[in-house]
């Protein structure tokens, strides 16, 4: 068995997620995670998947591309390998949540994401909720891994500078304390 | 990954809505401390005090940086002066109560409390000396406060200290004339005091309580209006109050768990045990931060309009209910404050003639303190008073809670002038106090009895 990730990306439907994961089962791929969203009617997915030796990359593309054809669904496929770990498991980190409010204009998540890029945290979750707070006001949601050898203090301070620079109000905030107010634990 | 709602939701809280930790109070025990030596006691005090809180407010500002949650005030409450230092007479009780004033701007906390007696079956020595000591102990000292316990519900009511008392609010806003009897803000007669409050002016530190411990005390008077709005602006057909208490649960419950984050991980880091998260709306002079606009949101015209201690009534038990759920540690006071001066909408009434001093005894019934930061006539007779802090600490001997009294006579001020303590303590109009004279019951002295446990109707 190799491990592969298999993305679809295309027009929502019904049956979309029913077509994909009967091909996986049709070429005895065995799917380990997966993760599916819908954007504005578009569909998404990522398949972690275990698949046969005897199934080689070029050859999943094709099942997978030929099949969803056949079904009359109109997916973009990209099967790759996939690597073993993540990111945030080579070193310690802490689960921030950073927002940013005000006036939506393009550029602002760019200008944003540089700050985290040269700080070297990484992006886990990032959404945009246009609206909020009155027309033309956007919120911007990322939930980021924060290196624990990493100053938050000047973290904060330059993602501020950057805010003020944009018009927009920043806040940093440890993603535990959402948690704690919205959510009861399981057990 | 979080919602949408999550998200929105926690940063309206912050923003527009005033959540904050209130405070984050550092309990010292001061038992080890003891000595026959008064010198030798302070510096005792002084150097244990210095060890546990050194670091009190660098590690609460650095935790509410990192949850975004300010930490407003960090203060210490130790053991009951009057016990620990009961050796000494007035005089060395005012040397101790200006070391602890040197201890709290030492650790740089803005509020020290504990410079209290428990009094409600009898006085010692030392707690004789610490109420004598009150007036010059408070006019000479920044950040001390003091809380003397008078009644309880299984002792019934020490009518001795209450005619004291009396006297001695007089004395104390006598002595802090200057700041329109300021010291008097600083200065709380209870009945039934809980050992673990972490908010002053009753903060202390209980006789059964551990070494040295963190106590936080949540507020959200904003959060918990802005939410009853919202349910009431989106609501349906079959919308009742009974739905209003529920908004008021949960959100009791959201902002409890706050609080109870953040002290644990002040706690932790300080390697000292978490004790409770106080839950009380406990309001500030700031508009959007007050108990008051909750009972407009309700429907009542205003706070003091009839209703009021109904919905009081009703805030607190949710309050209590909400924190309940949220915590296995809640304590302290939880519920609803109703502190005149510091609380914007309350000042408003009780300025318009729209909340008497008699509803404020009513309201008192059900919230989860007293009569809090009343400012009446400088003149009103010491007996007065004591007639009105025996009537409170009636209510809450007679119904097993807590009660208290904050009243403030401005030197030289009269029914309807407007009194400014300034920042947290707000500004007040004086407001007249119930006519009649009550001296002679207030010189028979001696106890009234606990009241019985059974036959309750």
């Amino acid at each position: 068995m190799h491990k592969l990730s298999a993305s679809f990306l295309g027009r929502d439907c019904t049956g979309v997620v029913a077509c994909v994961t009967s091909l996986m089962e049709k070429t005895h791929c065995d799917i380990v995670e997966v993760s599916q969203t819908i954007l504005a009617g578009e569909f998404a997915a990522i398949f972690i998947i275990n698949a046969p030796d005897s199934l080689s990359i070029d050859a999943a593309m094709r099942e997978f591309s030929t099949g969803l054809s056949e079904a009359g669904i109109d997916l973009s496929v990209i099967v790759r390998p996939a690597a073993e770990g993540t990111w945030s498991a080579s070193q310690q980190c802490e689960p921030f949540v950073v927002t940013a409010h005000g006036p939506d204009r393009p550029g602002l998540i760019a200008a944003m994401s540089r700050v985290f890029a040269r700080h070297g945290i990484n992006i886990e979750n990032l959404k945009a909720i246009l609206g909020e707070g009155g027309d033309n006001q956007a919120l911007f949601v990322f939930e980021v891994k924060v290196p624990e050898s990493m100053d938050l203090g000047r973290l904060r301070r330059e993602l501020i500078a950057e805010g003020q620079r944009l018009d927009l109000l920043i806040s940093v905030q440890h993603r535990d304390i959402f948690e704690a107010v919205h959510r009861i634990q399981p057990i | 990954m979080l919602t949408e709602r999550e998200v929105i939701s926690t940063l309206n809280m912050l923003r527009n809505e005033h959540l904050d930790v209130r405070t984050v109070t550092l309990g010292v025990s001061l038992f080890d401390c003891v000595s026959h030596d008064l010198d030798l006691f302070t510096a005792n005090v002084q150097a244990k005090i210095s060890k546990y809180a050194a670091n009190l407010v660098r590690v609460c500002d650095e935790i509410g940086d990192k949850y975004g949650i300010p930490v407003v005030n960090k203060r210490i409450s130790v053991s009951p002066i009057a016990v620990v230092g009961a050796p000494f007479g007035p005089d060395g009780m005012v040397r101790i109560c200006k070391a602890l004033d040197q201890a709290a701007k030492d650790a740089n906390v803005n509020f020290l409390g504990g410079f209290s007696a428990l009094v409600e079956k009898g006085f010692t020595t030392g707690d004789r000396a610490l109420i004598e000591a009150l007036p010059e102990a408070l006019a000479s000292t920044e950040r001390i406060c003091s809380s003397i316990n008078v009644a309880s519900s299984r002792s019934g009511i020490n009518m001795d200290a209450v005619a004291l008392m009396g006297r001695q609010i007089l004395n104390v806003a006598e002595a802090t004339k200057e700041n329109g009897g300021l010291g008097c803000a600083k200065l709380v007669v209870f009945a039934n005091i809980p050992q673990d409050v972490p908010f002053m002016a009753g903060a202390y530190l209980g006789i059964g309580e551990p070494d040295v411990v963190i106590n936080v005390g949540v507020s959200g008077p904003g959060v918990v209006k802005k939410a009853i709005d919202r349910a009431i602006e989106g609501r349906g057909d079959d919308f009742t109050i009974m739905d209003v208490a529920e908004v008021i649960k949960r959100t009791a419950f959201k902002v409890t768990r706050v609080g109870e984050m953040i002290g644990k991980e002040v706690a932790k880091r300080l390697n000292i045990p978490f004790g409770v998260a106080d839950l009380s709306l406990a309001p500030t002079p700031a508009v959007g931060d007050s108990v008051g606009e909750i009972f407009q949101s309700v429907g009542l015209s205003s706070i003091g309009a009839p209703g009021t201690t109904a919905v009081l009534a009703m805030l607190n038990d949710c309050v209590k209910k909400g924190g309940a759920f949220a915590s296995s540690s809640v304590g302290g006071l939880s519920g609803a404050f109703i502190p005149v001066s510091e609380d914007s909408s309350i000042e408003a009434a009780a300025t318009a003639g729209l909340l008497s001093l008699e509803k404020l005894e009513a309201m008192t019934s059900v919230c989860s303190v007293g009569l809090d930061m009343i400012a009446i006539p400088g003149d009103t007779p010491a007996s007065t008073i004591s007639g009105i802090i025996a009537d409170e600490m009636a209510i809450g001997m007679i119904n097993h809670k807590t009660t208290a009294v904050r009243l403030i006579p401005v030197p030289g001020m009269g029914v309807g002038e407007v009194v400014n303590f300034g920042g947290l303590l707000g500004k007040a109009a004086i407001i007249p106090v119930p006519r009649g004279d009550s001296t002679g019951f207030i010189n028979f002295g001696g106890r009234i009895p606990a009241p019985i446990h059974s036959l309750k109707n």
